[in-house]
């Protein structure tokens, strides 16, 4: 679609709309938050930043410095972000650290949030939960293979998929020489932890493929982050298969948030876009909902044809 | 506690809503007011979410009964695309925009509280300010088994106040920490001010996503979330007495036995179902 001017509708969807709410989003403290006026949380100041940065429009290198300033303030003193002011380190860690791991003057940082990643364990998959699975009688609850393990969304939890894709990018994201040794038996145990959890036809929800014997639905937005982390990674079929369950799934998606995700997820793919109902601006326009910061910087990911899905590491090792 | 027959839902909603609330003389008159809705995930048919019907129309009653402003709000607990859920449940079409009238509770910002009932190990939760603000906190729950609590009714319900922007997809920290014992400290903190069930299609065995649609033809009514919960079990052909969290929220949040109920509407016996459970809740079945 082109304007008269020769300006594409969405590159003036960009300009016109994603960049001035995300630069009049964000708080005097340098964060965002996930709407207008709220108070600076860690995901929604990681997802604006992304966008922003990415995004072909120019932007003030002030609004990114003081995010990143934010992002800086915001750390724990263990390495890693909480979720919210005054909480305890969290999934965010994951985002925050790939946001970080451009710069090479953030490696200490860096590299606490990394070693903080890597030292937590969920707890479902502990040997002495296993035995005692195991013991256990009756029909099992779920069909997890217990010997893989990701990540939870707080620590000390269980491991799920959505956190789970968000801290393998993270690593990926690292330069290798800030990552500790662990980090490479993590990632395969983490990479396969999300082959595991996938839906029998494809896709992924929140982490639970089968319940009580019964296959669970997949989801767009978990669907998207886990192919997205699981990009560089071998197993065509399986992740075909997802692929494809987005593909045939794409024109019934009815939300901003979703179409967003699903198009940066099968154009990082190289899949031709299957036609929607609805493009995503035009969909933007018709919302339900009041505009959240995650959703605008997501749809502006979509929007953004050069976009890195993550920063690319650009550190000389 | 009222309980009333409603066959679908397309007659006579708002009537037999308005009726129930003016019996309660429910005190909204000037306040605000946030219908907690019990929207789970994508739900096409409406069985595993409040119907869109019940809070359009609760939202109109607590309106004409001269609230000043009616929230309907939730924090999803499996999926964080609460837009995607909304328009599954086509709750736009029944209120109208939904910018101004729905709080996605999981992206409040939050407050610290502490949790005074330590009935499970979690010592404080950050929960939102919209729920925490309001003058007037309804339950809008569905009527449905569970595989892990044995039923999820007005106080299993209060599980979606827990922001996801916090605690994740699901809120998986409540689990750990015990479900029975997260709803007992959750309640005990933002303790729903008047409770109201949809049972007019509820869901039994494997629920409260994977169960099968029920319709027992209610809606549950009072200012005691246990007691509306209690009688929602008894509905259900059910016993409340051994459902674990409602058992000891007799003792701490409200009333569970029969005689401290005063019940109105229709007798229990005459909408009595026959919900399924679960093998491991079979203990519950009268």
């Amino acid at each position: 679609m082109v304007e008269p001017q020769g300006i594409s509708a969405e590159y003036s969807f960009v300009r016109d709309l994603c960049v001035p709410f995300l630069l009049g989003a964000q708080n005097r403290d340098g964060g965002w938050g996930f709407e207008t006026n709220s108070d600076s949380r860690v995901e929604p100041s990681c997802w604006a930043m992304r966008a922003l940065w990415n995004c072909p429009i120019p932007v003030s290198s002030e609004a990114l410095k003081s995010g990143v300033d934010y992002l800086l303030q915001a750390q724990l003193k263990d390495g890693s972000w909480p979720a919210n002011a005054g909480g305890a380190g969290s999934w965010v860690t994951s985002l925050a650290c790939s946001i970080l791991a451009s710069e090479k003057e953030y490696q200490r940082e860096v590299q606490a949030a990394v070693e903080w990643l890597c030292d937590d364990y969920p707890r479902d998959s502990t040997l002495w939960r296993r035995m005692l699975q195991k013991l256990r009688s009756g029909e099992p609850v779920d069909n997890h293979d217990g010997s893989f393990r990701g990540w939870g969304w707080t620590p000390h939890t269980s491991s799920w998929v959505e956190p789970t894709a968000f801290a393998i990018q993270a690593l990926r994201d690292c330069p290798s020489a800030w990552r500790p040794a662990e980090s490479a038996a993590r990632l395969d145990l983490a990479t396969g932890l999300l082959y595991d959890r996938m839906c029998p036809g494809g896709g992924w929800n929140c982490g639970n493929p089968m319940v009580y014997g019964v296959a669970g639905e997949p989801l767009v937005l978990p669907t998207g982050w886990a192919l997205l982390a699981l990009h560089d990674c071998p197993d065509g079929e399986r992740k075909t298969k997802s692929l494809n369950w987005l593909l045939n799934h794409f024109a019934k998606i009815s939300s901003v948030a979703s179409l967003a995700v699903a198009r940066i997820t099968l154009e990082s793919y190289g899949r031709e876009l299957p036609r929607s109902h609805r493009t995503l601006h035009e969909m933007f326009d018709a919302r339900a909902l009041s505009i959240t910061t995650e959703v605008v910087a997501w749809t502006c990911l979509a929007l953004s044809p050069k976009r890195h899905w993550f920063p690319k590491t650009e550190i000389a090792n | 506690m009222i309980v009333r027959r409603a066959t679908d839902y397309q007659k006579d909603l708002e009537q037999i809503i308005l009726e129930s609330l003016k019996e309660f003389q429910v005190p909204v008159r000037g306040r605000t007011v946030l219908l907690k809705a019990n929207l789970v995930g994508l739900d096409p048919l409406n069985v595993m979410n409040t119907h869109p019907a019940v809070i359009a129309a609760a939202r109109e009653c607590f309106l004409q009964l001269g609230a000043a402003q009616v929230f309907i709000g939730d924090g999803p607990a499996m999926d964080r695309d609460t837009e995607a859920i909304l328009e599954s449940v086509k709750l736009r079409q029944f209120i109208g925009p939904l910018q101004h009238n729905f709080r996605d509770l999981n992206l409040d910002d939050v407050v610290r509280v502490p949790l005074p009932t330590r009935a499970s190990r979690l010592k404080e939760l950050y929960l939102p300010k919209t729920v925490l603000g309001v003058d007037f906190l309804v339950s809008v729950a569905k009527l449905k088994t569970h595989h892990w609590a044995g039923v999820t009714l007005s106080l299993k319900n209060m599980f979606g106040i827990v922001p996801g922007g916090c605690y994740g997809w699901p809120k998986n920290v409540l689990h750990w920490a015990g479900i029975d014992n997260s709803i007992l400290d959750i309640n005990a903190v933002a303790r729903p001010d008047f409770a109201i069930i949809d049972g007019i299609v509820g869901m039994e065995g494997n629920g409260p996503i994977q169960g099968t649609p029920k319709p027992a033809g209610v809606l549950i009514f009072g200012d005691d979330p246990v007691a509306v919960d209690a009688t929602g079990c008894r509905v259900m052909g059910l016993r409340p007495e051994r459902v674990n969290y409602l058992a000891r929220a007799g003792t701490l949040l409200g009333n569970l036995e029969t005689k401290k109920i005063h019940q109105v509407g229709e007798k229990l016996e005459s909408v009595r179902s026959s919900f399924s459970v679960l093998p491991a809740f079979s203990k519950l079945v009268e």
